[in-house]
């Protein structure tokens, strides 16, 4: 007798790309940080990323709602024990964060650097936030396939650290600096977000038990297994660790594909 | 009803014949009220229903088979020594003696002395045939009293043959005929029989289930012996629950929306039987009992009808009364059938719908077509209305002329609601009717009018009745007043009327305070007697309207007196006479009700003693108990007690028959039906009848309505809010039957009768169970009549299904059980 | 805050009538919606935009050969820690000074979270207004001194009004005395202002256990799992961030793997 809180396709791409968003911004701050001069790609594309796809979640969320007219409800509001009222808040704050560090990034060369490091440090924490709070948002619903799921944060910030991985590479891909360190350093990092991704997700399916019925046994098995599992998880990893010769596009991409299959057949379960 | 529903609080045991909670439910409060107390509910019915899921024991019952339950539990009470013996030997005639001619269905092989035939055969599948009741009778003693024995041990008293006659309706017996297991019915039957003595009382309620069938009389008769037996009728917490189907058939009823009776249940009169007044008066006025006044009664309505018109010279007017060509000429099937063979050519139904209302409703329609004019008046454009598109009708065949009248509900109109507990209430106006819009008091007054004044100065013999009746209610004719109706319907003196001194009682015009003060010599008139002290003028001349009277009960009169107002004479359980012993004490003090007191002041200065108590008492409230017929409580009888044998026309005792079309011989005895129940011939096998144990028929199905439809549904089909709460039609199939048929919960099935078909949903459910009868599995189906081809909620019409039948005392209709096939989809 | 006022329904005295359904629709100027079939005399099978009030209609056979059929009107359960209000960004859902749930229709930007946190499948989404809306304990009504729509109606008092600290005595004399009478599976539900939820403050008497009614065993509130999750979250963000940072670190020279490049 629970209600769906009818999300759909509009949600679906919100969580995705909110996601890589994060991860974007993520991977950036670290090789901003950590990495050297060769990541400087890395880290534009990281950054414009990330304030490119905080810009369009922000308009998928108000598309989605009953009364888009109405957004500014939620910012006149704060509850912090409230995934859905922090997350309107930090879709902001994450904003802003993307906004300077991709200027700093553009403009204003190494003199800013110090300062576009630290700011990225702290944006970091709104980036991961973005990534993982749709995730706990969902578990805190009545809804048993997400109640029950104690990891869905969890899973959902490791799927958005590794899209977001994946989101630059492609881009370095067609932006042809495949070759560069860069692009190498961003591929292994992902292949770590993946190895990751996967354990949490066995452990994810093991916790949920009986609850997850719908993903790993109904409907929506073949995509979860097909297109998650297989496509999404094991297919790039594989091609990865084997050192399969192909174009670096292609795992990019299938993590991509599996990022939002993890997403689509979440939300969609309940819809 | 006998008794009044807040008093079903203090029942004990409350067994539910119909289906109380789903048709009732704001009675039925009562009901629980007294559940919570700790009594007990038993629900006889099919079907498992909203009743039964909040009763105690939920008795499945075949339908058509009442009698044999009643009759079994009548046996068990008497086998078993459980009736109230002294209730039944000092208050009913059971000890009365009766002709030694009488012979019961225990001799005659399922008949009763005195069956004759009347008609001959012809087209018709049933011969007519009568009762001839000259052996139904008393043994009288010399003074033309009946004779007793208080013993009750003498072969011919009607106890004895009460006993020989139900010692058939064994447990066994009964679990052969109505499907109740043995135990269950035995169960039953030592709960319920233990509201009889004088510590605990129990009540009945019935509504349609127990009428509609071609033996309903006797089976109201028989649950009100078995009340009989048991000391139930007259004392709280006991009595008859007759349920009316809405809000206001027991005003019909009062007065008098039939075909057989006028207001305040005079007689209609007969062409042959009473040609004139005086006749008709020593025809239907009996020795005893109240209606030794029936003549003041008629001669108060006729003066109402016609007032100064009405004199001695002219009968009242009661030669402008139309009258009956025979007993069940115009009752409504009679009706139907006559309309059908063009012997009706223009029809005015206010207020009804016909098309889906009634009996062989296919019949119905097909009849209306046949019409000249037909005039509807209603609140919405209902299937009647539009019968003329009704489907498989080309409105080109229809040549009938149809008038919608849009009528006003009750929210829209002054005026009073009589509910099932003779409880006239008053309701004022809330809004203004919409438009064009009439009340019905308007529309009649108008329309009389204009009849009036076209028939102004005819000579007709016919024409004067009509031309003298008055309509005129206050100032504006067409906007008649309708407490000056109530007035009219209450009584008021049409001449100064003074008592023997000389003292002016009432001045011309006044309210009658009393039907007791009516006269049969025209000085008072009283459109429907059992009202009078409804209404009356208070000390400055206005109307004080009691039906408007909104004072509930509180813990000193919970009977709310000072709520609306019951007739007769305010009070609300009849026959409370009952509730004291012989001596006039009552039968307890937990159960007490009125009682003589015989330090009351007595009706004059130098009397005493008084009938008091918790409610009004119904009977001479200075007759004491010692006195002759002091102890005699069923004041509207000629002999003033509880009848056991009472003839109807189809027998002094109820006898099981099976229902017109049934699923399995009589195991009661070789007649197979009511010897006597009407069978109309219709041509054109519009009114077929399925054979005993067809197998193109081989289920039993019953109609009945449910809490959100409202009859034909013109009331509820019509409203979004209400259409809203079911999807559909459907037919109510048993998990077992539904398994035979293939059929899934949701499959259309159709439902069909040698008279019609229907289309509906299957609603699968464990509510329905299959019957063993006499060791043979017979599957039973529900299915609900309230929709038509009209409104928000369309459905195919259920009444389509049922046959032109009747029973021979009111000629109902059987509706509640006869048989069907059920097929998947659509066949 | 005034006095928390509650409805007590007792099912034991409910026959199913749907009055309280009717008048809930009248009251609240609810529009009729299309009939769905449910298989049985229940309609709507759930909760809709539109339908507040829901008696439902359950069939149970019984060991004994009998049959149970379970009738009860349901209604919002207002509970005191209620999922819907803490699940609301906006404040369009707030507490009233009487203790019921209501939704600010003027405020609500149809986000549709408290939806799915509803752990009773109560809150609905109105796609015509774009609005969630759900049973206002007719918060009109109580504000000018009246009881809700839906008890007023019942004409069996299945639905009872009255002051929380009244009603739920009530409830439990009424417990015991059917109990007494052998109901022996009768018990209230979210009476105990300790127990699930805090209490509802639309609590119910129920003859059968909860999930014969289709009402969880012991409902919890959503956002228990925000801290725990959010941990985990935390974690999760540590491990992915070493990985990231063991990834970028080795500055300038090749890497082990550098050759699969």
């Amino acid at each position: 007798m629970l209600k769906s809180p009818d999300w759909h396709l509009l949600i679906v791409w919100y969580f995705f790309l909110g996601g890589i968003a994060g991860g974007a911004y993520f991977t950036a701050a670290i090789a901003d940080n950590f990495g050297g001069p060769r990541d400087k790609s890395v880290i534009r594309i990281g950054y414009v990323l990330a304030l490119l796809l905080i810009g369009l979640c922000g308009i998928l969320l108000i598309l989605d709602l009953g009364t888009p007219s109405r957004f500014m409800n939620m910012m006149l509001h704060f509850k912090f024990w409230d995934p859905m009222s922090i997350g309107a808040w930090m879709l902001g704050v994450f904003g802003l964060f993307a906004f300077v560090s991709s200027v700093l990034s553009l403009v204003g060369g190494e003199g800013v650097a110090p300062a576009r490091r630290a700011v990225s440090l702290v944006g970091t924490i709104a980036g991961f936030f973005i990534a993982a709070y749709t995730g706990v948002l969902l578990s805190a619903t009545a809804l048993p396939l997400w109640r029950e799921a104690r990891l869905m944060g969890a899973l959902f910030l490791a799927s958005g650290a590794s899209t977001g991985m994946a989101a630059i590479s492609l881009l370095l891909y067609l932006a042809g600096e495949s070759a560069g360190e860069g692009f190498k350093k961003v591929k292994r990092a992902d292949r770590y977000a993946i190895m990751f991704e996967i354990l949490v997700l066995a452990a994810f399916v093991v916790l949920l038990g009986g609850a997850a019925g719908p993903l790993v046994t109904g409907q929506l098995a073949p995509l979860f297994w097909g297109g998650l599992v297989a496509v999404g998880l094991v297919l790039p990893l594989l091609v990865d660790l084997t050192g399969l010769k192909v174009p670096g596009a292609i795992p990019a991409a299938l993590v991509l594909v599996g990022g939002f299959i993890l997403r689509y057949v979440i939300v969609m379960a309940n819809a | 009803m006998t008794t009044n529903l807040i008093d079903i609080q203090h029942a004990d045991v409350i067994m539910c014949t119909n289906n109380m909670a789903e048709n009732h439910p704001v009675g039925f409060q009562w009901v629980m009220k007294a559940k919570e107390r700790g009594a007990k509910v038993i629900h006889v019915d099919p079907r498992f229903t909203r009743t039964s899921a909040v009763s105690d024991v939920h008795v499945p019952l075949r339908s058509g088979t009442n009698i044999a339950f009643f009759g079994g539990l009548m046996s068990y009470a008497i086998q078993n020594n459980l009736y109230f013996k002294d209730y039944v030997v000092s208050f009913t005639n059971a000890s009365f003696l009766i002709d030694p001619a009488f012979k019961t269905p225990t001799d005659l092989g399922g008949l009763f002395e005195g069956l004759e035939q009347t008609g001959k055969g012809g087209t018709d599948p049933h011969v007519a045939q009568t009762y001839n009741k000259t052996s139904w009778k008393y043994q009288l003693d010399a003074e033309g009293n009946p004779k007793r024995d208080l013993t009750l041990q003498d072969p011919n008293c009607v106890f004895q043959l009460l006993k020989r006659h139900y010692s058939r309706y064994t447990p066994e017996m009964v679990e052969r005929i109505c499907g109740i297991p043995k135990a269950k019915f035995v169960e039953v039957a030592k709960l319920y029989c233990g509201t009889s003595g004088r510590e605990k009382t129990g009540t009945i309620t019935y509504a349609l289930n127990l009428t509609q069938h071609t033996n309903g009389v006797q089976n109201i008769r028989a649950l009100c012996m078995l009340q009989l037996l048991l000391g139930n009728i007259g004392r709280p917490g006991g009595g008859v629950t007759a349920l009316r189907g809405h809000a206001n058939v027991q005003g019909a009823t009062d007065l008098e929306v039939l075909y057989h009776e006028l207001p305040g249940y005079l007689p209609m009169p007969l062409r042959d039987a009473h040609p004139d007044l005086k006749t008709y008066l020593e025809k239907e006025t009996p020795k005893g009992g109240f209606w030794v006044n029936r003549p003041k009664f008629m001669v108060s309505l006729l003066k109402a009808f016609y007032g100064s018109s009405a004199t001695k010279d002219n009968e009242f007017g009661y030669q402008w009364l139309p009258k009956r060509a025979s007993a069940d000429a115009y009752s409504h099937q009679h009706t139907f059938v006559d309309m059908y063979k063009g012997k009706i050519k223009g029809f005015f139904c206010d207020g009804q719908n016909p098309a889906v209302g009634g009996p062989n409703a296919k019949l119905a329609r097909a009849a209306m077509q046949k019409l000249d004019w037909l005039v509807v008046v209603d609140i919405f454009n209902t299937e009647t209305a539009e019968v003329w598109k009704a489907p498989g009708t080309n409105p080109k065949d229809v040549k009938t002329e149809v008038f919608f009248v849009p009528a006003a509900p009750a929210a829209e109109k002054d005026g009073s609601l009589t509910n099932t507990m003779r409880l006239i209430q008053w309701h004022e106006k809330s809004v203004n009717p919409p438009g064009d819009v009439q009340t019905d008091a308007q529309f009649v007054c108008t329309l009389a009018h204009r009849l009036q004044k076209m028939y102004a100065g005819s000579k007709k013999d016919r024409d004067k009745g009509f031309l003298a009746a008055g309509f005129n209610y206050g100032e504006k004719p067409d906007h008649p007043d309708m407490e000056l109706v109530l007035k009219e319907v209450n009584g008021f003196a049409t001449e100064e009327i003074a008592d023997k001194d000389g003292k002016v009682l009432y001045k011309k015009g006044q309210a009658i305070a009393s039907f007791a003060q009516l006269t049969d010599d025209g000085k008072t008139a009283s459109g429907c007697w059992i009202y009078t002290g409804v209404i009356n003028e208070g000390p400055d001349g206005k109307l004080v309207n009691k039906a408007n009277a909104h004072k509930p009960g509180d813990e000193k009169d919970y009977l709310a007196h000072g709520w609306g107002f019951a007739w007769p004479a305010n009070r609300r359980i009849l026959y409370n006479r009952a509730s004291a012993d012989a001596a006039g004490k009552p039968w307890s003090e937990k159960k007490k009700l009125i009682w003589w007191d015989p330090e009351a002041p007595g009706q004059t200065p130098d009397k005493m003693g008084k009938w008091v108590g918790l409610d009004v008492p119904d009977f001479n409230a200075f007759l004491a108990p010692d006195a002759k017929n002091g102890d005699k409580p069923f004041i509207m009888r000629a002999d003033l007690v509880g009848a056991f044998f009472g003839p109807l026309n189809d027998g002094p005792f109820p006898e099981h028959y099976e229902p017109i079309e049934s699923p399995t011989r009589n195991l009661l005895s070789k007649q197979q039906n009511n010897p006597v129940a009407k069978i109309w011939s219709v041509p054109d096998k519009r009114n077929d009848l399925a054979p005993m144990g067809s197998k193109d028929y081989p289920y039993v199905i019953t109609t009945y309505r449910l809490t959100e439809h409202h009859l034909s549904g013109v009331m509820s089909r019509y409203l979004p809010m209400l259409a809203e709460l079911f999807e559909s039609h459907f037919a109510e199939i048993s998990h077992e039957l539904a398994k035979e048929l293939g059929i899934v919960n949701g499959d259309k099935v159709t439902v069909s009768t040698p008279r019609g078909k229907i289309v509906a949903k299957a609603m699968v459910t464990h509510r329905l169970k299959p019957f063993m009868i006499d060791g043979k599995t017979v599957h039973e189906i529900g299915v609900p009549w309230h929709w038509g081809y009209n409104g928000i909620a369309k459905g195919d019409i259920t009444n389509d299904l049922s046959a032109t039948v009747a029973d021979p005392t009111v000629y109902i209709q059987e509706t509640k059980a006869f048989m069907c096939n059920v097929k998947k989809g659509e066949v | 805050m005034a006095r928390t006022l509650a409805m007590f329904t007792d099912t034991s005295l409910c026959i199913g009538c749907r009055a309280c359904q009717v008048a809930c629709k009248q009251w609240n100027e609810l529009p009729a919606e299309q009939p769905e079939w449910t298989g049985s005399y229940q309609n709507h099978a759930t909760f809709t935009d539109k339908t507040y009030r829901l008696v439902r209609f359950m069939e149970k056979p019984q060991p004994n050969g009998e049959l149970a059929w379970l009738l009860m009107s349901d209604v919002c359960k207002h509970c005191a820690q209620a999922g819907c209000l803490d699940a609301c960004p906006t404040g369009a859902i707030y507490r009233t000074e009487f203790g019921t749930v209501n939704i600010n229709q003027d405020v609500c930007n149809g986000c549709r979270y408290c939806v799915s946190s509803c752990p009773f499948g109560v809150v609905s989404f109105n796609h015509d207004t774009g609005r969630a809306n759900k049973c206002t304990f007719c918060n009109d009504r109580i504000h000018n001194g009246l009881g809700p729509a839906c008890a007023k109606t019942c004409p069996t008092d299945s639905i009872q009004f009255g002051f929380r600290d009244e009603l739920v005595p009530k409830a439990q004399k009424r417990v015991a005395a059917l109990k007494e009478l052998g109901y022996k599976d009768a018990q209230l539900y979210g009476a105990d202002s300790n127990g699930p939820l805090g209490g509802l403050n639309a609590f119910f008497l129920l003859l059968d256990r909860p999930a014969a009614y289709a009402l969880p065993e012991k409902p919890l509130l959503p956002q228990r799992n925000v801290k725990v999750d959010s941990l985990l979250a935390v974690g999760s963000a540590l491990l992915v961030g070493v990985g990231a940072l063991v990834a970028f670190r080795e500055r300038g020279g090749a890497t082990k793997d550098g050759g699969n490049a």
